[in-house]
């Protein structure tokens, strides 16, 4: 059973925004829900206003253009990216992440958003977004701002969005469009399970970009390499910038085995 | 509590409900179709799978309030209008695909939805297909077997089954 | 019983044959108590311990008390009542003590789950932690805090068990026979190894969930889903002192159980409930979350085994130590571990065998019963110890299993002899070695090698497993003959989807002589309707219900026939029956219908005789005994089913990932009664195996919060986690008291799974894993020789030595 909580579904806009700022800390957004509604069950997240944003038609936007790039807005469901053909196109690896995110029936529902807003360290959609060079933007009464993916994430399950303030889209630019790379993900069963560590690389002309999900306390973006970088030259960078523990799911030491193993293999692959 | 309007196999539903009410638990114990179950109440199981406008979706991660409007499926639309079994209903009693029931429903709505999206799933986009429900009766195989049947590709040795030695 | 039928001769035993159970389940409408509401229906919630052990030292109730709804609030110092299934340990509440993670220590029923919930929340208890005992093996030591100080107090089923008040051994079981030392003087090689499993949950699909209504005038109505209703009103009569009749169990379709639903769970809790809240219905469905502290897991096992093999290869002494970790309650962990004290040897012959089985109470969630009742967590053990064995000694593991089976003259632990028709180990094995190619690499392995870079690995292992049951075991069917002719079987054997409801309409059809479809096996037990049966477990239903079955069709035909004697106007030997009627079988015009019989044959004048036509069929287990409590010796089994299973892995040795690509599994199972259930059963049972072989298990701290209860990080397998091929066979040597031979196989395809993989692991790139489960990492640690992770809390010493001067693989620990 979920707590009592109030329901909006405004229409505008403005009346979002105007919800969000009445009710401040103690209102919760919804898009997807298949986060949101999990922690309210597990007691972790206690709203009293619960706000969905899927009265908002423009926040269900899926765009592509040549100038901006993608453009996903914050209702846009994983199903959705994953059927769209420019992404299919024109980002390969968020469609090879996003079809290892959870089930089909919690991709049907499950925002490509609401996976970076969770900010979880092992987001499936984090790595890859970071390797295309996403840009956040919020929205709020007060305006619009926009960050790089790796300033809005500060830790785990934490970011830099303020109460009344929502994340309305991603775009990711067109700086890789073309480029080839793949997602590996390890997890405990060959079914669905959350990664216990991941990485994602990207090969664009001469140039390598690497990100790696459950690791550190945030998804972390490697420099950019050269395309002819050594695998031990990746894996120097990524042994600096990870940090992972021990935990119920995988050891520090089999993590830091398995990214370097996952770098190696993705390597060749980009290579191929 | 909030009035929502929504069409459950065909037929029209409107109730006042919590707003914090999921789906699952609106279907079960505001309509009174308990064929849906909870198995986990975490969008973990797969169980509670039903049809939402077109698409499958666990009805335990789905406010009742956000299916306003909605067009929703679930196990008692499956059979004909006589309670005849359908083709996917046929093909898991025939081949034993069904030990306790439970995750049943949701498991036939999920290969329903696989065969509207793929009218003849090989026996791997079969098994991916169906991952994202659990049963911890059959192992699967009997499963795969009543879908490969229902769509005509049972190969001679997997209708056979048993083997004596 | 009518076990030399020649399977040609049977119309329906033996052939395929729909689930009963299909359409109600393919269609949602069939009900389960999770479904099920009642007028006037109160919820409950439980408040459960955070802490593993801590002293009760107050419980605040009254916020929870004045918030509107709630109907009743209880804790455990209101409740005088003990409950247990052999050790009687446990409270209704935790009351003074909390003894595991997740314990109840107070209850709430209330209009609405969630004021049942919210009120859970305002209840405030006040802990003084004290420190847990985790590790059983700590928990034996001399200064070790006891869990159950008052052990000595506690009745107890004496003619099975031993506790040993004073420590925290709620059992120990003895097996002698032979003489151990001597035998290893005499043995060639010593093998000594320790193996571990960790605590793992059931996972039915449906949760624990009752309603229980207490009327004022103390009649009780329990729905549960439960395996067992009889048992569970005579658990629950004993504890509350209610007289029997005054309870009624009923059970309708049950979501899977597996064991966790054997025994008696959260009924009484509820039933305290609702005569607090005078008598209205009281409803608590457990959350996944709460399947796995609040009831029962399976418990954890350290098994010691050292065994002395001759230079021919034959196991000459085996000494055997089992360390059964129950947790907090003795529930079924004391029975678990007396039946895997008198099979711990697995399908082999010991000729000197000595076996000392503990089961250790310490502060975790409690163990009971779970498909296999102990035999998947020992024969990990065995099984992989023949193949350590075979690898120390250097024979092939498929030979030296060969050498040491179960064959007609063999004695088992207990001095049981082996007939050729208790059935076959050995085609089983040859089965399984003909399925996966045992011992080579095909060609197409070879290309698949090169081509993956990764290496491929076979194994076996194989299992027996009788009913562990009290031998004295019975139950009886009902056959009830409609107007129409068709007919109605009652029995409180429960089918929570093994498919047992349909083997007996198969078993009752082909007795008849009638098709299938006239025959019901009705669905919802209920004790208050439903002839008894002791429980739905062990694997015994099929034997012992199918008989009953036979016996109640045999008692309607007597009656039929007695009636048609009557009527035809002769001798009763002299008549046959077909589907529609009885008549004289030299004169088959003489004919008298069974729907003419069956609630009363008239004569054209009014005249009435014979009445109903019903039958009844009681059977109890034939010639078992008790073991004796020194030496173990007597016969506990019913039947031993055997089998084996096959695999082939591919195995990536840098990283420890690793694919099945094959199980065949093969079983003797005395005659098939339906070819779909037993491979139901077969693969079903297989995958449950391989989970816990690959990723299932309890983990953690170290002060014994269990930290994965829930899906998020205590997976199951998925589809995607299937073998990539799966093949299933069946031996049938006929059992003799078996119906048309049948015997049992509910259980058994899950046993040995793991060992089998964990021999394809070793037998592919060396690693030596002695634990389970086998994740990615545990291999990889095992290839590279690092300690293995020890967050199941089962750090062990292992070694193996040679008795002539060249020591192998010695380990100082063991001192050989």
């Amino acid at each position: 059973m979920l707590h009592d909580f109030s329901y909006a579904a405004p229409t505008a806009r403005e009346e979002l925004f105007s919800t969000l700022a009445r009710h401040g800390k103690t209102a919760e957004v919804l898009s997807g829900g298949t986060d949101l509604l999990v922690n309210i069950r597990a007691g972790i997240s206690t709203p009293l206003h619960v706000v969905d944003l899927k009265g908002v038609a423009e926040l269900a936007e899926l765009g592509f253009d040549a100038t901006e790039g993608l453009s996903i807005g914050a209702c846009v469901t994983v199903t959705r990216l994953l059927d769209d053909a420019s992404v299919r196109k024109n980002y390969p690896l968020l469609i090879r992440a996003a079809s290892e995110l959870a089930t089909h029936q919690l991709r049907n529902r499950a925002t490509i958003v609401g996976n970076i807003v969770t900010a979880s360290p092992c987001g499936d959609m984090s790595s890859p977004l970071l390797c295309y060079g996403a840009d956040v933007e919020m929205a709020s009464a007060a305006g619009t701002r926009r960050l790089p993916l790796q300033e809005f994430i500060t830790g785990v399950k934490q970011t830099v969005i303020q109460p009344g303030e929502i994340v309305q889209r991603i775009i990711v630019p067109t700086t890789f469009c073309g480029g080839t790379g793949n997602y590996l993900k390890l997890k405990r069963i060959k079914g669905h399970d959350l990664g216990v560590v991941a990485v994602a690389m990207l090969r664009y002309g001469k140039k390598i970009r690497v990100a790696i999900g459950s690791a550190a306390p945030t998804p972390v973006l490697l420099p950019e390499f050269p395309s002819d970088a050594t695998a031990e030259t990746i894996k120097e960078a990524a042994r600096a910038a990870i940090s992972p523990i021990d935990d119920v799911r995988c050891t520090r030491e089999y993590r830091s085995f398995m990214v370097e193993e996952f770098i190696d293999r993705l390597l060749k692959e980009v290579r191929a | 509590m909030k009035s929502i309007q929504v069409r459950i196999n065909g037929d029209l539903y409107e109730r006042e409900v919590r707003e914090s009410k999921t789906l699952l638990h609106f279907l079960r114990e505001d309509v009174g179709l308990t064929g849906t179950k909870e198995g986990c109440g975490a969008g973990e199981c797969g169980a509670c799978t039903i049809f939402m406008n077109g698409q499958t979706v666990n009805s335990c991660l789905v406010l009742a309030v956000e299916a306003d409007g909605a067009e929703l499926q679930t196990i008692e639309g499956e059979a004909g209008p006589n309670g005849e079994l359908s083709p996917v209903q046929e093909a898991f009693a025939r081949h034993h695909a069904v030990q306790c029931g439970f995750c049943t429903p949701g498991m036939v709505m999920t290969v329903r939805d696989l065969l509207q999206r793929n009218p003849r799933p090989t026996r791997e986009q079969i098994i991916h297909g169906i991952e994202s429900n659990f049963c911890r009766c059959t192992g699967y195989q009997q499963i795969v077997e009543a879908v490969l049947d229902v769509t005509g590709q049972l190969s001679d040795t997997e209708q056979e089954g048993l083997k004596y030695v | 019983m009518y076990e030399m039928t020649p399977a040609e001769e049977l119309t329906t035993v033996g052939r395929k044959s729909g689930r009963v159970d299909a359409y109600e389940k393919l269609t949602g409408h069939a009900p389960y108590v999770s479904d099920m509401v009642m007028s006037g229906m109160l919820y409950a919630a439980v408040k459960q311990s955070p802490h593993a052990r801590a002293r009760i030292r107050n419980i605040d109730t009254s916020r929870a008390r004045d918030l509107p709804g709630v109907r009743a609030v209880v804790v455990g110092e209101d409740l005088d009542y003990r409950v247990g299934l052999y050790v009687v340990d446990k409270g209704i509440l935790a009351r003074g003590e909390v003894r595991h993670f997740g314990e109840a220590v107070a209850a709430v029923a209330a209009d609405t789950l969630l004021t049942a919930q919210e009120a859970v929340r305002l209840i405030e208890v006040d802990y003084e932690l004290l420190d847990p005992v985790l590790h059983p093996l700590k928990a034996l030591e001399k200064d070790a805090p006891l869990v159950h100080p008052d052990l000595g107090d506690y009745s107890y089923m004496e003619a099975a068990f031993t506790p040993v008040p004073g420590t925290n051994i709620a059992n120990h079981t003895r097996i002698r026979k032979g003489d151990v030392e001597k035998a290893f003087a005499e043995a060639e090689w010593i093998v000594e190894r320790q193996y571990t499993n960790p605590s793992v949950q059931h996972v039915p699909m449906e949760t624990h969930v009752a309603i229980v209504r207490w009327q004022p005038n103390d009649e009780v109505t329990i729905w549960s889903s439960a395996q067992s209703p009889f048992t569970l009103r005579n658990l629950f009569c004993t504890a509350m002192k209610l007289p029997h009749r005054n309870v009624r169990v009923i059970v309708p379709y049950v979501g899977g159980g597996f064991g966790g639903k054997a025994g008696i769970g959260i009924e009484p809790l509820v039933a305290v409930l609702s005569r607090l809240a005078g008598g209205r219905p009281v409803k608590l469905t457990a959350s996944r979350e709460q399947e796995f502290s609040l009831l029962p897991c399976r418990s954890q096992l350290t098994y010691r085994i050292k065994t002395g093999v001759s230079s021919d290869g034959r196991i000459v002494g085996q000494h055997m130590t089992m360390y059964w970790d129950s947790g907090a309650y003795a529930d079924y962990a004391v029975n678990v571990t007396r039946a895997s004290a008198y099979s711990a040897a697995g399908p082999y012959e010991i000729p000197n065998a000595w076996v000392d089985a503990y089961t250790i109470y310490t502060n975790k969630p409690f163990g009971t019963a779970y498909r296999g009742f102990g035999h998947v967590e020992f024969h990990w053990g065995i099984e992989r110890h023949m193949d350590l064995i075979a690898r120390v000694i250097g024979m092939d593991p498929v030979e030296f299993r060969r050498r040491n089976t179960l064959k007609p003259g063999s004695r088992t632990l207990t001095g049981e002899l082996i007939r050729e028709n208790t059935g076959s180990v050995e085609k089983c094995l040859d089965a399984v070695c003909a399925s996966i190619n045992y011992g080579t690499l095909t060609d197409k392995e070879k290309r698949r090698q090169q081509r993956t870079g990764m290496k491929i690995g076979k194994g076996v292992a194989c299992f027996h497993k009788a009913p562990a049951m009290p031998p004295f075991t019975a139950t009886a069917v009902i056959l009830k003959m409609n107007e129409d002719g068709t007919v109605t079987a009652n029995l409180a054997l429960t089918d929570y989807g093994q498919g047992s409801y349909t083997a007996i309409a198969q078993i009752i059809a082909e007795r008849l002589g009638f098709p299938v479809e006239r025959v019901k096996v009705a669905f919802d037990c209920d004790t208050d309707r439903d002839p008894y049966d002791w429980q739905t477990v062990a694997s015994k239903g099929l034997i012992l219900s199918g008989n009953a079955a036979i016996l109640a069709v045999e008692d309607l035909l007597a009656n039929a026939y007695d009636v048609a004697a009557q009527a035809l106007r002769c001798n009763r030997i002299d008549l046959a029956h077909d589907t529609e009627k009885v008549y004289i079988k030299h004169h088959p015009e003489a004919a008298v219908g069974f729907r003419q019989m069956a609630v009363g044959f008239a004569y054209p004048n009014g005249n009435g005789i014979g009445g109903p036509l019903i039958g009844v069929g009681r059977y109890i287990a034939q010639g078992l005994s008790h073991l004796d409590k020194a030496t173990g010796q007597g016969n506990p089994a019913l039947d031993w089913t055997y089998g084996a299973h096959g695999m082939i892995i591919e195995v990536n040795e840098r990283t420890g990932e690793y694919n099945i690509l094959k199980v065949g599994s093969a079983f003797d199972v005395g005659r098939v009664v339906n070819p779909d259930s037993v491979r139901g059963q077969a693969i079903g049972g297989m995958m449950q195996g391989l989970g816990t072989a690959v990723c299932e298990g309890y983990i953690y701290d170290e002060q014994g919060h269990l930290l994965n209860p829930s899906f998020t990080d205590n997976k199951i397998p998925t589809s995607v986690d299937m073998p990539l091929e799966i093949e299933c066979m069946v031996v049938e040597t006929p059992q003799i008291d078996g119906p048309y031979g049948a015997r049992g196989v509910g259980e058994h395809p899950m046993i040995g799974v793991a060992a089998a993989l964990g021999n394809c692991l070793q037998q592919a790139t060396e690693a030596e894993i002695t634990h389970m489960p086998m994740r990615f990492e545990d291999v990889w640690r095992a290839i590279q020789k690092k300690d293995p992770v020890d967050n199941w809390i089962t750090k062990s010493p292992y070694g193996s030595c040679k008795s002539s001067p060249q020591v192998q693989g010695h380990h100082p620990e063991l001192g050989c």
